[in-house]
């Protein structure tokens, strides 16, 4: 591998790689705004001056005069770089007191606060005191839908929203118009965004430009924990933190995996924790609609199964483990039951799964219809001659069409919701993936563990519980 | 003194049509010649004539010409940069409206020389009458087989096309140029990669300036030996065509050898002196982006060494003389508003920087500046020269490093006096 | 979507499409071509030059803002660009400006109620030999005096 230096440090490099890239695997902080390793390189912050010299064919290194670039300057062998050498240090101090020119300062009220790249910059490589006494550039923002807010005030122009668009999403719907000074990052005429990636560009924005209007004033981000899990949106499974405070859920950002998401996350991802954390989920044992209690609900689930020809069905939304369990216990549930996966409807199997959009998305709506499929289960086909069903969900699985089955004769557990489970004979409240740990298998064949963000709901246990009581319940006759 | 010239003897509206420029200017001779030549020969004879281009930045044509691959799996292109949009700059208009087929011939024989079928003339915007002789030019040649297809039988294909800017000077730079032409914003690249490899449409391109590229002609047809011997210092050759305008009695554009003459010459002997019979404040020797000079400044022999080693440039040979009648304060003002307007806003320095130079200048200027300003300004500008994507930066830099050093009692006297002491 | 723009507009275009290996190069001069038509661009006339070139109308505003020339506002029937820039500021340019805006009672920028002239300060327009310049509509006219601003906006007012 060539080598080059950093700040005297001998650094091997893969060829091709830029300098800030080099220089962050040696653990050298090289600041940037503009650059991202997801987008084209643009130079255009200016935040990356580096000063660099490269060896001629004496072998004497020749200092370049200009401070260069270190997001848009290649590695060379024996090329030297320094990165806060006096003269980079007057350049990033330059630079950042540009881009606070007009900068509104707004830190107290802005979302971004304590995880803005302007800030943080700001602290580190930028100066205390202000020269500036003109009036400030101002803007008047149009409304872009319901996912971003924008402040074109606190905007640094990096473009990065810009290149997203064009390059990862696939739309130019974010644009600069005018130009100079007044030049404006923007929709058109306040067009909503179109992209059902819109949340990436509140991540990549560098400063509180673009903002998740889900999040607004919520919480300050140092406050939040935060915890790794994966997206149980689709079969991709993408990576994502979980943000949250005191077990409520309040956001969720993607988390590099350059084999699955890259940097990226959609919408109907990042936003799913709300769909759970609904008041319109299960929390407590339901009986035909009514809040019940444990002992009740899985006595009358039963009794609802008993005798019965009944169909286990196992949603593609659970964990490999949960679904193994159930596997396991299914003559124990329901003596000569058959067990079937359901999930996303026309998309039973592996291979009817596919890319949904170019990006992100696939047709399979549940993260673990391989991991499922790859324990022998079947799809669920028909439900001729069955009487009785007993439905295992996360959340995301959409209940099949219960043809010929009576509602009373439906047990549900897991995540489900009252609107679409009120006639079931008994619901038994589950977890969703933010409140339980597991692995599930995306379509690349790549198991991918999770674990738990939040306590869930408190009228709601773990299928290995519920799993567990519904066995044990007649031995001793106390749940 | 060189008393040759190329051009100006044809500066008029009857020099505009095919016949003339065939019968008057030996007109596509040079082309036929150089369909006897090779590449390499043409880009040689080139080389050997110490062309610099005529744009701003004086870059040896040949040179250039020598950068663009042989071999390429994309198209390559010619592009003729007629933006010419640096204040003070107006030669290439005249090139365009009184000698067009120069142009057409220089651009056929470039794009033979580097195996490019395709070549295009950005004008700006506004040189809407230009655009429009340009095309009829162009039409000219075509239906006289001097563009299109099989050249004159040399088996050679050069189409042309006149491709309009819009309006914006950063558009003179040559990436920002392709950017536009590509149906852009014309904002700069960053390099590398260069024209020559990633140009056009992503094709390996040259741009070359209007001046340049008519000059062609004249050193195929008579080589290029003798075209550097029109120049008078060792690297520079040809004549210059020199843009002269303001306090001047006679404004205009004035032809001569490369090196040949001072500035002192170019204002008493070539422009009739100072307007008003005033006195000489400052000149500006290469277009409003150049560093002045002061009266003190002006025996300087009007060429690229000599006025770099004064710290300035000849950029692209535009001259702007200014009297004691008008503020100086005023004037730098003017120039940074100008590039302050012209920025294109892709990358920091130039996008804040500017604009905060000419809030603090327009302050001055009014009389509301105050003492520490002066140092303010010159390491404001400090941290954009040098420090931006494109060359604006430093072409906003160089008026204020230098105006505020070189005429520092006139803007302390504004500070002092909280207003303009002529005013 | 009704078509704004003429038969002429697209014949054009059709004739300029085989000059360039892309149909997005197409923009600057497609603009070019609507403005004389229209006048000035407005959003419809944008998104018909979008809709013809294949791409998002967000992207010919970005391009078309970017440009001085095209005129995203209403202009008058007579629209004069005064360049201010050195040459002519050396010659006498702020004093034309000056005398317009006084006659007109008017700003740079702005146009007369009468829709008749619109006036704006031009930066260089590469006439600094012939200084003062201006552009009426699309013409120069160069060493402007007070008496030649007088009849240009005579010309203006009567148009």
């Amino acid at each position: 591998m060539p080598k080059c230096l950093i700040n005297g440090k001998e650094v091997e490099f893969e060829a091709g790689k830029n300098i800030v890239e080099v220089a962050k695997k040696a653990g050298v902080e090289i600041p940037v705004f503009c650059y991202h390793p997801g987008l084209t390189v643009v130079a255009q912050c200016r935040m990356c001056y580096v000063e660099v010299g490269t060896p001629g064919k004496d072998g004497k290194v020749q200092m370049i005069p200009k401070l260069q670039t270190a997001c848009s300057t290649a590695a060379t062998e024996g090329m030297v770089v320094l990165t806060q050498s006096e003269k980079v240090k007057k350049g990033q101090k330059a630079t950042m007191e540009f881009l606070l020119l007009n900068h509104p300062l707004d830190c107290p009220i802005c979302d971004k606060s304590g995880e803005c790249d302007l800030q943080d910059n700001s602290f580190k490589y930028g100066d205390a005191y202000m020269r500036h006494s003109e009036e400030r550039r101002t803007y008047v923002d149009l409304d872009m839908g319901p996912v971003i807010q924008k402040n074109m005030n606190r905007c640094i122009h990096c473009t990065r929203c810009i290149r997203f668009g064009a390059e990862i999403a696939g739309i130019r719907e974010m644009v600069a118009i005018q130009r100079g000074n007044n030049t404006e990052i923007t929709t058109i005429d306040g067009k909503e965004l179109q992209t059902e990636y819109a949340g990436n560009y509140a991540d990549i924005c560098p400063t509180g430009s673009l903002t998740l209007k889900d999040f607004r004033f919520h919480k300050r981000a140092w406050m939040l924990k935060k915890t790794p899990t994966i997206c149980e949106g689709c079969s991709r499974g993408c990576n994502m933190e979980i943000h949250h405070q005191n077990g409520v859920l309040e956001r969720c950002i993607p988390r590099e995996n350059m084999e699955i998401n890259r940097y990226w996350l959609c919408d109907e991802g990042r936003f799913h924790f709300r769909d759970i954390q609904n008041d319109d989920r299960v929390t407590t044992p339901m009986i035909a609609g009514a809040v019940s209690d444990w002992n009740a609900a899985i006595a009358k689930a039963k009794d609802a199964l008993k005798g019965k020809k009944t169909a286990i069905l196992i949603g593609t939304d659970l964990t490999t483990e949960e679904a193994k369990l159930i596997k396991e216990t299914a003559s124990q549930l329901a003596p000569g039951a058959q067990v079937f996966h359901f999930g996303t409807p026309g998309v039973n199997s592996v291979a009817q799964d596919g890319d949904a959009d170019k990006l992100l998305k696939r047709k399979s709506k549940t993260a673990n219809l391989n991991g499922i499929e790859t324990l022998g289960i079947k799809p669920l086909e028909s439900l001729s001659g069955v009487q009785a069903v007993m439905a295992f969900g996360g959340g995301r699985a959409v209940m099949p069409e219960l043809s010929g089955v009576s509602p009373s004769n439906v047990v549900a557990a897991g995540v489900f919701f009252r609107s679409k489970s009120s006639q079931f004979a008994a619901v038994l409240p589950g977890l969703s993936f933010y409140e339980k740990s597991g692995s599930v298998t995306n379509f690349q064949n790549k198991e991918q563990k999770f674990v738990r963000a939040v306590a869930s709901p408190k009228g709601c246990k773990p299928l290995s519980e519920i799993l567990m009581t519904w066995v044990h319940q007649d031995k001793s006759g106390v749940a | 003194m060189s008393t040759e010239k190329l051009y100006l003897q044809h500066f008029n509206d009857e020099a505009r049509s095919l016949d003339y420029y065939l019968q008057k200017m030996g007109g596509y001779k040079a082309l036929k010649k150089a369909f006897s030549m090779s590449q390499d020969d043409i880009i040689n004879e080139v080389k050997k004539s110490n062309l610099r281009g005529r744009g701003g930045a004086g870059f040896p044509t040949g040179m250039k010409w020598g950068f663009i691959p042989k071999q390429s799996p994309k198209p390559k292109y010619l592009v003729c940069n007629a933006d010419e949009s640096e204040p003070g700059t107006f030669k290439d208009r005249d090139i365009m409206r009184y000698t067009p087929h120069l142009l057409i011939e220089g651009m056929v024989i470039g794009g033979f020389a580097i195996g490019a079928h395709h070549g295009y003339i950005y004008i700006r915007g506004e040189y809407t009458r230009e655009a429009k002789l340009l095309w009829a030019a162009i039409e000219e040649a075509y239906a006289k087989g001097f563009l299109g297809k099989n050249i004159q039988g040399s088996g050679f294909d050069f189409d042309l096309t006149v491709h309009r800017g819009a309006g914006a000077y950063i558009c003179g730079e040559e990436s920002a140029l392709l950017n536009s032409l590509e149906g852009k914003r014309g904002e700069p690249r960053v390099k590398p990669p260069f024209p020559a490899q990633v140009g056009a449409f992503g094709g390996p391109t040259i741009v070359n300036n209007v001046e340049s590229l008519s000059n062609i002609p004249f050193i195929i047809d008579k080589g290029g030996e003798w075209f550097s011997g029109l120049g008078k210092l060792e690297r520079s050759g040809g004549t210059r065509l020199i843009s002269v305008s303001g306090h001047v009695k006679k404004p205009g554009i004035i032809e001569v050898g490369a090196g040949s003459v001072t500035i002192r010459d170019i204002i008493y002997n070539h422009c009739g002196g100072v307007l008003g019979d005033r006195k000489l404040k400052a000149v500006i020797p290469g277009g409003s982006s150049a560093p002045v000079l002061t009266a003190d400044e002006i025996d300087v022999i009007y060429d690229i060494e000599p006025l770099m080693k004064l710290g300035t440039m000849m950029g692209s040979a535009a001259l702007m003389v200014v009297n004691d009648s008008y503020c100086v304060v005023k004037l730098l003002t003017r120039i940074t508003k100008f590039y302050a307007h012209e920025s294109c806003g892709q990358c920091t320095p130039c996008r804040e920087g500017c604009r905060w130079m000419e809030d603090i200048l327009h302050r001055i200027e009014h009389g509301h500046g105050k003492e520490k300003d002066l140092e303010m300004l010159l390491d404001i500008a400090d941290n954009i020269n040098g420090k931006t994507l494109c060359a604006l930066g430093d072409a906003a830099a160089g008026p204020v490093m230098s105006f505020v050093k070189k005429f520092k009692s006139d803007f302390e006297a504004h500070i002092r006096g909280g207003k303009c002491p002529n005013a | 979507m009704a078509k704004i723009l003429s038969q002429k507009f697209y014949d054009e275009m059709k004739k300029l499409e085989p000059r360039y290996p892309t149909k997005v190069a197409l923009l600057l001069p497609a603009l070019h071509q609507a403005q004389e038509e229209t006048r000035w661009l407005p959003p419809e006339v944008l998104d018909e030059i979008g809709e013809y070139i294949g791409i998002h109308p967000a992207q010919v505003r970005e391009v078309a803002s970017f440009y001085t020339m095209y005129n995203l506002k209403p202009v008058g029937k007579a629209h004069i660009k005064i360049c201010t820039n050195v040459a002519c500021a050396l010659r006498g340019a702020e004093e034309l400006v000056e005398h317009c805006e006084k006659k007109l009672g008017i700003r740079c920028g702005e146009t007369t109620d009468d829709q008749k002239i619109t006036i704006m300060e031009e930066e260089c327009l590469g006439a600094c030999g012939t200084a003062p310049a201006l552009m009426f509509n699309d013409d120069y006219v160069e060493n402007v005096n007070l008496s030649k601003m007088d009849e240009l906006l005579a010309r203006g007012l009567n148009s």
